[in-house]
């Protein structure tokens, strides 16, 4: 099978079960040859996790960090992105902003946990809070770039049609921007994702990142560890396949040339 | 100078000064030229973190240093009990102080560690904010309140205290917290009181923020928090090392219960040299009265441990009852016995 051959549709969902099977494989068998007692192995995991869920804290911390990630991205969408349409729109503005929001840009949201817990206190707006800014930089900067990017003709066209700057913003800019606009909006969900086991693990006793902290702390019990980051990475897989998923539906899909 | 030659011997000297910088400002060349000694002549590391419970670890390094037969052992600063576990249990550690429930419930789990001493007696404290609405335990109800761990006697502290108002156990949340953090949530109103050892509790009166609620003698006579563990491994190969390790311990809880000028002393160069606390905090920990923290008698004694297992069975942090025999090895302690402090004063320059 060389590069540009399109899979069958077999073989998109074989191998990746395959490779997993192996991944499986391969942990379970380091785990017993090198006689560790620390590191659990794959079938101490999946008790754990059972554990874990008859116990009825999985699912409630699943929820938990879900709408953690869902209220602090979803408020730095709602911001973000007319806030990244205008300084895309007025480069003027973009050039007086752009300074001050380089130097915030760089800096990680686990660096504010300090003034964070000063402003917010110990709790879940600080939690929230932390996912937001995460979420916030990488947002504005796509919609900026992809303001930029929108062919001036298509702004020309538009005012030819006679149309008014929200107008053209919303029915011209917005559309043709979109798809960049989606790609920044996908690689900040992965930072917040990212974001929310940091933030958990030192404001709130809930959720994931709390989990594997929870774990940590009750002795021995490396299994429950392994279990939530087992968690988080399926979760955070699923989110990216559903926001994928997203940018396929043909509306949003026309801005990519490769396919007509 | 061609551009590929500037390059490289910009490369190399760059490399060159960063190896230089890291040779000088991280490596712990004690520990590196201890692992190149033959087995039975390396010393062993001991873990602890900056709190009075453990001030025995840093004085008897300190001590032991100007004394003929030199250092005993490496001590290793850690900033909270999970990574000492984790250190434990991985064995890259020989020998530890933690906090005594932590021991027992590690037992439990099946990691091979040993009790043989005890790092001190009393020295926690439970602070609540000064001036705050907190006036006594009962006001403690529906409020947060910090711990260093959930196996920890602070904890079992509180228990004790909440047993005798009749605080029942989801009237009072209790927080996980390393113990160089609680002084700064509490003064910014992050929890509500915090239960902690030395010199926590002092640094939040000194600070004019916190409040001493109670001591932990006041609900708990013979109260006990961190206790010295060694791997199972070492007592079996090196009974020796364990020996000496525990007889200087001793030596170090004699010398500091000698008096005022000897906790000073200790209080100067362990702020200084070991903790990186100021030194007039350790001494107002230590002096402010001297019985705030005692370092003798430090044998471990089964009526102790018998408690602490029962209230962290209580309290639903063990689930079956290990016995003392199991999780301790007193036969260096009795070995300790007949040891006598130190004979070490501030500026003497030697020690025997």
């Amino acid at each position: 099978m060389n590069s540009l051959a399109e899979p069958r549709k077999w073989e998109r969902f074989v191998w990746p079960v395959l490779a997993s099977a192996l991944f499986l494989l391969l942990w379970h068998y380091s785990v017993v040859w090198s006689k560790t007692k620390v590191f659990p192995a794959p079938l101490a995991v999946e008790k754990g996790l059972a554990e874990l869920a008859r116990k009825g804290v999985l699912w409630a911390y699943m929820g938990d960090s879900l709408r953690r990630v869902a209220l602090g991205f979803g408020a730095a969408a709602v911001i973000g992105i007319p806030f990244g349409l205008t300084l895309g729109w007025y480069p003027a503005v973009n050039q007086v902003v752009n300074p001050v929001m380089q130097m915030l840009r760089p800096i990680s949201p686990i660096a504010w946990i300090p003034v964070a817990i000063l402003l917010f206190g110990v709790g879940n707006v600080t939690a929230v809070f932390l996912i937001f800014l995460a979420a916030f930089f990488p947002i504005v900067v796509a919609c900026i770039s992809g303001v930029a990017n929108v062919p001036a003709i298509y702004r020309r066209a538009g005012r030819n049609f006679g149309l008014t700057a929200p107008q053209l913003l919303a029915r011209v800019v917005f559309p043709a921007a979109l798809p960049q606009i989606l790609v920044g909006l996908r690689i900040s969900l992965g930072i917040a994702w990212l974001v929310m086991v940091a933030a958990e693990m030192i404001a709130v006793d809930s959720g994931l990142g709390y989990l594997v902290i929870d774990a940590r702390n009750s002795g021995k019990r490396y299994d429950l560890v392994v279990a939530a980051m087992l968690m988080i990475g399926i979760i955070g897989l699923l989110l990216d396949l559903c926001f994928r998923r997203l940018g396929n539906i043909k509306s949003v899909r026309w801005g990519f040339r490769d396919e007509s | 100078m061609s551009l590929r030659r500037k390059i490289l011997i910009y490369g190399c000297g760059w490399l060159l000064l960063i190896s230089a910088l890291h040779a000088y400002l991280n490596v712990n060349w004690a520990a590196v030229l201890n692992d190149y000694r033959p087995p039975a002549k390396r010393k062993i590391t001991v873990a602890y973190i900056p709190v009075t419970c453990q001030l025995t670890c840093p004085v008897t390094d300190y001590i032991s240093k100007l004394s003929d037969s030199g250092e005993i052992f490496l001590p290793r600063l850690f900033q909270g009990f999970p990574e000492i576990k984790e250190a434990l249990i991985s064995n890259r550690i020989q020998a530890a102080f933690i906090v005594a429930p932590l021991a027992i419930a590690l037992r439990a789990q099946g990691v091979p560690i040993k009790v043989v001493y005890l790092g001190h007696r009393y020295g926690s404290a439970v602070v609540v904010k000064k001036n705050g609405p907190v006036k006594t335990f009962a006001d403690m109800r529906g409020r947060t309140v910090a711990i260093p761990t959930r196996f920890s006697d602070e904890r079992l502290l509180i228990f004790r205290a909440m047993k005798a108002y009749g605080i029942k156990k989801n009237e009072l949340k209790m927080v996980e917290m390393a113990p160089p953090d609680v002084a700064g949530a509490l003064a910014a109103g992050a929890i509500d009181g915090f239960s902690m050892g030395e010199p926590f509790p002092s640094q939040a009166e000194l600070g004019g923020y916190g409040r001493i609620l109670f001591q932990a003698r006041e609900y708990w006579p013979d109260y006990m928090s961190c206790i010295l563990v060694v791997q199972q491994s070492l007592i079996d190969k090196r009974p020796d090392v364990v020996q000496e390790l525990v007889d200087g311990i001793a030596r170090s809880g004699l010398w500091l219960d000698k008096g005022k000028p000897e906790r000073e002393d200790a209080a100067d160069f362990v702020g200084r040299f070991y903790y990186n606390q100021k030194p007039a905090l350790l001494r107002f920990a230590l002096t402010k009265p001297i019985d705030r923290v005692m370092y003798t008698p430090l044998a471990p004694r089964k009526a102790d441990f018998d408690l602490v297992r029962d209230l962290m069975i209580e309290t639903g942090v063990l689930d079956k009852k290990i016995e003392f025999e199991d999780y301790t090895d007193t036969r260096f302690s009795d070995g300790a016995k007949s040891q006598t402090a130190w004979r070490y004063e501030a500026g003497m320059g030697t020690a025997r």
